[in-house]
């Protein structure tokens, strides 16, 4: 395999989180600027002496307040995002790395009218490996399940944790559709980067995929 | 001399607070302004109602918003459709042209502007619509048709 395959599909695969972040914020610049220009309207028309007047304009103030929570809710999950990048290896908790990629992914997700459930284990402890790259693998399947998938469709992400092992099983549920679209991650690259997360890969049914890595990358089992 | 003729506006948007408060807006700046909010809606809408121009959106769940232009432009040549989108690509641009978009404008985008663009969407399906009326009176039927289906 070529070493800029791989680093392509990664880049690839970062390109479609910049790319999904930066249409949702300028959505949400867009009803912030529409909200305080609403104001600038009410203002300028006089509208602002009567209680009913002031109730809408507070109304917008609350509206513009929301918009800024959510704005800057999805900015941390950038941010977390970035943070995983930072260095090769880490310890983090693998529910927020998979919440932070399902927020980051929403549109894409939402546009194709399917629903990404998770279904997480009560007793994950923290993992030390790569964020980047465990992301990474779950967003080719996932990828995968997004462009053979119906409307109305759902895909759900399980996760285990038994024997300092983590497992995180991709779960589509919904009817399948013809499509000749390509997907960022060919298998070649896939299993590379589960082997060099000292991880394996199994497969319950043609779609269930249930990837198995070390809780941490450096336990004994993974020293080379 | 006429009653200056009222201009219909229909935002097509999944956004739901950003299309709400950009209808408030376009209303407040007399405009008849009606929302839907994704593009099969906007389909069904086009085939009861008469919109003058459709601001649309791209990315919104179900059919992409070129696949709704395209639609649109089967469907009600007529009606002019400015795009109106926080994602759009060179090659959206390129195609929403192609298929007879008026104008690809980037969210957030300038109230001012697109009051602008609306007018001047409208303005340019009135005076096609003159122009093919006055060819047809003359009989010259097959350009006439061409200026309604903005052909060359």
């Amino acid at each position: 395999m070529e070493y800029d395959e791989l680093i392509t599909s990664q880049l690839s695969f970062i390109g479609q989180v910049l790319s999904v972040f930066s249409h949702e914020i300028n959505n949400h610049l867009a009803i912030l600027k529409e909200s305080v220009g609403l104001i600038g309207d009410l203002i300028e028309l006089g509208k602002t002496s009567s209680r009913k007047d002031l109730k809408e304009i507070l109304k917008i103030t609350q509206s513009i307040k929301n918009q800024i929570e959510q704005t800057t809710y999805f900015c941390d999950k950038l941010n977390g995002f970035g943070h995983g990048m930072e260095k090769p290896v880490s310890a983090f908790n693998i529910h927020k790395s998979i919440e932070e990629l399902m927020v980051l992914l929403r549109r894409v997700i939402n546009q194709k009218m399917i629903c990404l459930e998770k279904d997480f284990t009560a007793n994950m402890p923290l993992i030390y490996s790569n964020p980047l790259k465990i992301q990474f693998l779950i967003f080719c399947l996932i990828e995968k399940h997004l462009k053979r998938l119906d409307k109305n469709s759902r895909i759900i992400i399980k996760t285990v944790y038994s024997n300092d092992s983590i497992g995180i099983t991709i779960i589509p549920k919904g009817n399948l559709i013809e499509t000749d679209e390509e997907v960022i991650c060919k298998d070649e690259i896939f299993k590379h980067i589960i082997k060099q997360l000292g991880g394996s890969i199994s497969q319950k049914t043609a779609d269930e995929t249930t990837i198995m890595l070390p809780v941490s990358l450096f336990s004994n089992s993974n020293r080379r | 001399m006429g009653k200056k003729k009222d201009i219909k506006v229909l935002l097509v948007d999944d956004e739901i607070a950003f299309v709400n408060t950009l209808a408030q807006r376009l209303r407040l700046r007399k405009l008849l302004v009606d929302t839907v909010y994704d593009g099969e809606q906007a389909l069904s809408y086009i085939k009861e109602m008469e919109p003058d121009v459709i601001v649309l959106d791209l990315k919104m769940p179900g059919l992409h918003g070129i696949e709704v232009l395209r639609e649109i432009k089967k469907i009600k040549r007529e009606i002019q459709v400015i795009i109106l989108t926080g994602h759009g690509t060179d090659k959206d641009e390129e195609e929403a042209k192609k298929l007879g978009g008026f104008d690809f404008l980037r969210k957030p985008a300038d109230i001012d502007l697109l009051v602008r663009k609306i007018k001047e969407a409208f303005s340019e399906k009135i005076e096609r619509a003159m122009t093919a009326i006055a060819l047809a009176e003359e009989g010259v039927f097959d350009d006439a048709r061409k200026i309604m289906k903005k052909e060359e």
